[in-house]
């Protein structure tokens, strides 16, 4: 990853932050007065080095991790907005990228039951909670939105 | 990656699946502080595998399942 691409990367996050969703290939682009094609280069090398996510037929983001580009079951407040994350753990992270509390809106994946937890301090106010990881490690990024 | 309400519900949603790894949620939200703390930093930079295998190492993450071995080197 050269130095362009992680400007590129660095910006599409400030632009997720900034506007709380995910930045079209149009307004990356216009925000360093590059083409749109020239930004889809610099995303397809981001996707393919893991830094983000692309979808698989459009020229959209499906993650900028922890956020999610597109609705999920893992609803986050922070910092005065909803985000979505893409899975529990990025939830989580949604609160740690951010350096604030928040609160997650999820649902137990067995039943279906509601779960709230408040993160204050970097810490959940539930502690029951069980968070399980199907696939290895070694394995996150074989099909990372299966993972 | 998901949330449970205990080990009961867990076993049910896999059903004849193998099992993957199951943390508490508190160890889940230190990993998060720690992997995902500087995703916005303006500066922030790729890291390496080792640096993100030290990340899991550093909460007692290290049996096999959290071996990062195939290639996990930014997220």
């Amino acid at each position: 990853m050269d130095e362009a691409d992680v400007a590129l990367r660095n910006l599409t996050y400030g632009l997720f932050v900034e506007s709380g969703r995910a930045p079209t290939i149009h307004e990356t682009a216009a925000r360093i007065g590059a083409t749109p094609d020239d930004v889809w280069a610099g995303w397809k090398r981001l996707h393919d080095d893991h830094a983000l996510v692309l979808q698989a037929h459009t020229r959209e983001l499906r993650m900028a991790n922890p956020f999610s580009a597109v609705p999920t079951a893992y609803q986050v407040f922070a910092d005065d907005r909803w985000w979505y994350a893409n899975c529990a753990w990025d939830a989580f992270g949604i609160c740690a990228a951010l350096h604030v509390d928040g609160h997650i809106e999820a649902s137990c994946a067995d039943c279906g039951e509601p779960i709230t937890v408040h993160v204050q301090d970097e810490r959940p106010d539930d502690h029951g909670l069980l968070f399980h990881c199907v696939v290895p490690a070694a394995r996150w990024w074989d099909d990372i939105v299966f993972t | 990656m998901n949330l449970f309400r205990s080990e009961e519900h867990i076993s049910r949603w896999l059903g004849p699946r193998d099992r993957g790894a199951t943390i508490p949620v508190a160890k889940l939200c230190e990993l998060a502080h720690a992997w995902w703390g500087n995703r916005i930093d303006p500066y922030w930079q790729p890291r390496t595998r080792e640096q993100n295998q030290a990340i899991l190492s550093a909460l007692g993450l290290t049996d096999a399942f959290w071996n990062l071995s195939a290639g996990e080197d930014v997220s």
